[in-house]
């Protein structure tokens, strides 16, 4: 069983590295392929069609993988019937246009073939787990790579799952605080602004800096900074204003702390559009031009690795005295834990992940304007984080997806009228959407108050466990 | 003369115009077990909530160890409103919060059962070893204090054997048996590695068999922990059992105190018992 098992891994990996060689080739050099579509030549006799191999070459030579795609699909249509693709020509062009997705699928066969040959060599099982966890990773983020690919970046699917992926660390952040510390708070949408500024106003490039600033002068900044440095800054910098307000406002109980944070956020907004801080904040004007990201992988990167912290965070022994605060104040402090310092700390490093979400959410709309993150951002989160499942970082997660796929794709429906034959469905005009969305939430608040997960976390241990106990009981 | 682990002197505690306890003093010495009773509403559990900082006493001072940690005086409105004794007595203020009681070396049980009610038998006292963590906010996310983390779980369940729960530390801690949960609470309070231990009318609502096996459950965790003890308690049994001393209070003032013997006889602690003979 191991020998097989070592064969087989070195198989896997001997075959997925000829699969990447081979796919290298093929991206390598489309100009081949181009030349190869055409080989009698059809196109000599049509100016358009040459026009249309041109841009595809002139394409393939600027190393634009989908534009070159793009105009080649156009001008193997120009041919219409006339042009007959071989079979290895159209090998060849599958190869070019799902080459990176084949990669991606080698990358987790070699890591799938790696998680087999530590199973098979760890007799004890020591790292039997951490290799699960690995392959899963990769799996996910190979997973979105290849639908990136398929579906196109700018499709709807991965609109909704970058925004997702950002809404996910936002609202994981939300929970740190409400689900795990017991802290109602309403100020996120103000740390996410000052990440999102903050990030905005450290990356425009200096050159475009005359044109975003018009009317300050060019702005006070004259620099800038990498993205991921950014990306830190603008956590630092919400982490940085909540240290200050949470001196005052941690002292304060539940209810009155929410209205607390949640004026700070609204005054945080209009101190940002004030027209004395314009060189800064560019006043209540946007701010563009700064760096942004074109795959899903960057903000699913970024929020994977942000929500894995705060996991380890909640397991470890400071988490556990979060909860033991939620749980009872009282006795958590008769057991020696600082409730200050450590509500403190959840407060700050909640706000730290609100702005790095911030930040994330600015990349995404590519512009920022601070009137935009109004309290009913903070009730969307706080939603999200309710119909997850309050204490539970996957049940967020799940949410977030679940959540931002119906507002922004699935109930978009509602909002355009429907003819069925010469019927028109009635009440469905702009706006509806809104109405629907809002009766789903009661009901998931009504009746399903414990949210998707409950404070349960998702686990493999657990589903195999479901599973396991489901076949006992059909076989007994 | 060695010095007395816990010293109470002249504690006043006064609520708007009522004196819950009026100028209370009291010691426990290493290794003792003294016991606080008096009937309903006679303020014990104000006193003892003015060793745990959970109160501000109004006036009077509270020593561990010879070494101040609670003292005040009569302050603000108080001023004017004090009906206590020993009123300028004081000029310190010293007012701890709860958590820097429990990390001198005092831990304590409550009254009304307050155990951490989502997590499990072994986690509520795994939470109790926060207080002695070494490692900081980084290190404990970065999850590279394994060694310590292995520690405090070694010791956990060390103390979940020594008050044989160790077969429910995965059980919901809210699910125990009612005694269970008491004798959770006090291994919860060992976590935080005391010399005092304060406990709270340890067995409120236990029947006469449970409060037994109780008496000899403190006994035992006393000679196992080297601990002293300080409790509240209504159980005449428990008290008489395993006291060292017993201080009486009524309506908030010290009527009695002596060895369990001494105390019974007392006429004074038998009228605020029995009510006075017509």
């Amino acid at each position: 069983m191991k020998a097989f098992k070592i064969i087989l891994s070195l198989l896997l990996v001997a075959s997925a590295v000829a699969l990447i060689v081979f796919v290298g080739g093929a991206l390598g050099n489309p100009d081949d392929v181009i030349a190869r579509l055409d080989a009698d030549n059809l196109a000599a006799t049509d100016s358009k069609l040459q026009k249309a191999r041109d841009r595809a070459l002139e394409s393939a030579q600027a190393g634009d993988r989908e534009k070159t795609l793009r105009n080649i699909d156009r001008y193997v249509e120009g041919f219409g019937d006339q042009l007959e693709l071989g079979g290895q020509n159209r090998l060849d062009l599958f190869f070019y246009r799902h080459g990176p997705s084949l990669i991606a699928v080698s990358i987790v066969v070699i890591v799938a073939a790696a998680a087999l040959l530590v199973s098979a060599l760890d007799s004890r099982g020591r790292y039997r787990k951490a290799a699960i966890y690995a392959l899963l990773i990769v799996l996910l983020y190979a997973g979105i790579y290849i639908v990136e690919n398929l579906a196109g970046a700018s499709s709807m699917l991965m609109t909704v799952l970058k925004k997702g992926a950002i809404y996910a660390l936002i609202a994981v952040s939300l929970n740190l605080l409400n689900g795990f510390t017991g802290l109602f708070s309403l100020g996120q949408a103000g740390f996410m602004l000052i990440g999102a500024y903050t990030y905005a106003i450290f990356t425009i490039a200096t050159e475009n800096r005359a044109q975003v600033y018009q009317y300050y002068n060019g702005g006070l900044v004259q620099f800038s900074l990498p993205p991921l440095v950014a990306l830190v800054l603008a956590g630092l910098a919400a982490a940085f204003f909540a240290s200050l307000v949470g001196l005052p406002v941690l002292r304060l109980k539940s209810d009155y702390l929410a209205i607390a944070t949640l004026g700070f956020a609204e005054i945080i907004r209009a101190i940002f559009q004030y027209d004395g801080l314009g060189p800064l904040t560019n006043g209540s004007n946007l701010l563009r031009k700064f760096a942004t990201f074109d795959s899903a992988l960057f903000p699913f990167a970024v929020a994977g690795v942000c929500i894995a912290l705060i996991a380890m965070l909640i397991h470890s022994t400071y988490g556990r005295a979060f909860k033991a605060i939620r749980d009872d104040e009282v006795a958590a402090e008769a057991m020696g834990i600082n409730l200050f310092r450590h509500k403190q700390m959840a407060f700050v490093i909640s706000s730290f992940f609100a702005g790095v979400g911030g930040a994330l959410l600015a990349m995404f709309q590519t512009t920022v304007q601070a009137s935009a993150f109004k309290s009913s951002m903070t009730y969307e989160l706080l939603l999200i984080v309710v119909i997850g499942g309050m204490g539970s970082i996957t049940g967020s997660v799940l949410a977030s997806f679940l959540f931002i796929a119906s507002s922004e794709w699935w109930l978009r429906f509602l909002d355009n009228t429907q003819m069925i034959g010469d019927f028109q469905v009635p009440l469905l005009r702009s706006g509806f959407r809104m109405v629907v969305f809002s009766a789903i939430i009661m009901v998931v608040v009504l009746f399903y108050r414990r949210g998707i997960m409950g404070d349960k976390e998702f686990s493999l241990k657990r589903l195999s466990q479901r599973f396991r106990r489901k076949g006992e009981s059909r076989n007994a | 003369m060695p010095e007395h682990i816990l010293q109470l002197k002249d504690i006043t505690m006064q609520f708007g115009g009522v004196v819950a306890v009026d100028s209370l003093s009291l010691y426990v010495d290493e290794g003792e077990i003294v016991a606080l009773i008096g009937p309903n509403g006679a303020g014990k559990t104000t006193a003892f909530n003015c060793v745990t900082g959970v109160y501000k006493p109004t006036n009077g001072q509270v020593s561990y160890r010879g070494k101040l940690i609670v003292s005040n005086h009569p302050q603000g409105k108080m001023k004017t409103l004090y009906a206590g004794s020993d009123k300028d007595k004081y000029t310190q203020v010293l007012e701890p919060t709860p958590d820097k009681i429990t990390a001198l070396g005092i831990a304590r049980t409550f009254q009304n059962i307050r155990l951490f009610k989502t997590q499990t038998v072994f986690e509520n006292v795994l939470i109790a070893m926060h207080l002695h963590r070494t490692s900081n906010l980084f290190t404990a996310t970065l999850h590279l204090n394994s060694k310590e983390e292995k520690q405090h779980h070694q010791r956990a369940l060390e103390l979940l054997e020594a008050v044989n729960l160790l077969d429910q530390k995965d059980e919901l801690a809210t699910s125990l048996p009612y005694g269970m949960q008491r004798r959770l609470e006090i291994a919860r309070a060992l976590a935080t590695k005391p010399q005092l231990l304060l406990l709270d009318e340890p067995a409120a609502g236990m029947n006469p068999q449970e409060t037994d096996t109780l008496s000899a459950f403190i006994l035992d965790i006393k000679q196992q922990f080297k601990l002293s003890v300080f409790l509240i308690e209504h159980h005449m049994d428990l008290v008489m059992d395993i006291s060292d001393r017993i201080y009486v209070i009524d309506f908030g003032k010290l009527i009695a105190h002596g060895t369990p013997a001494e105390v019974q006889d007392n006429p004074d602690v038998i009228r605020a018992y029995l009510g006075v003979e017509e």
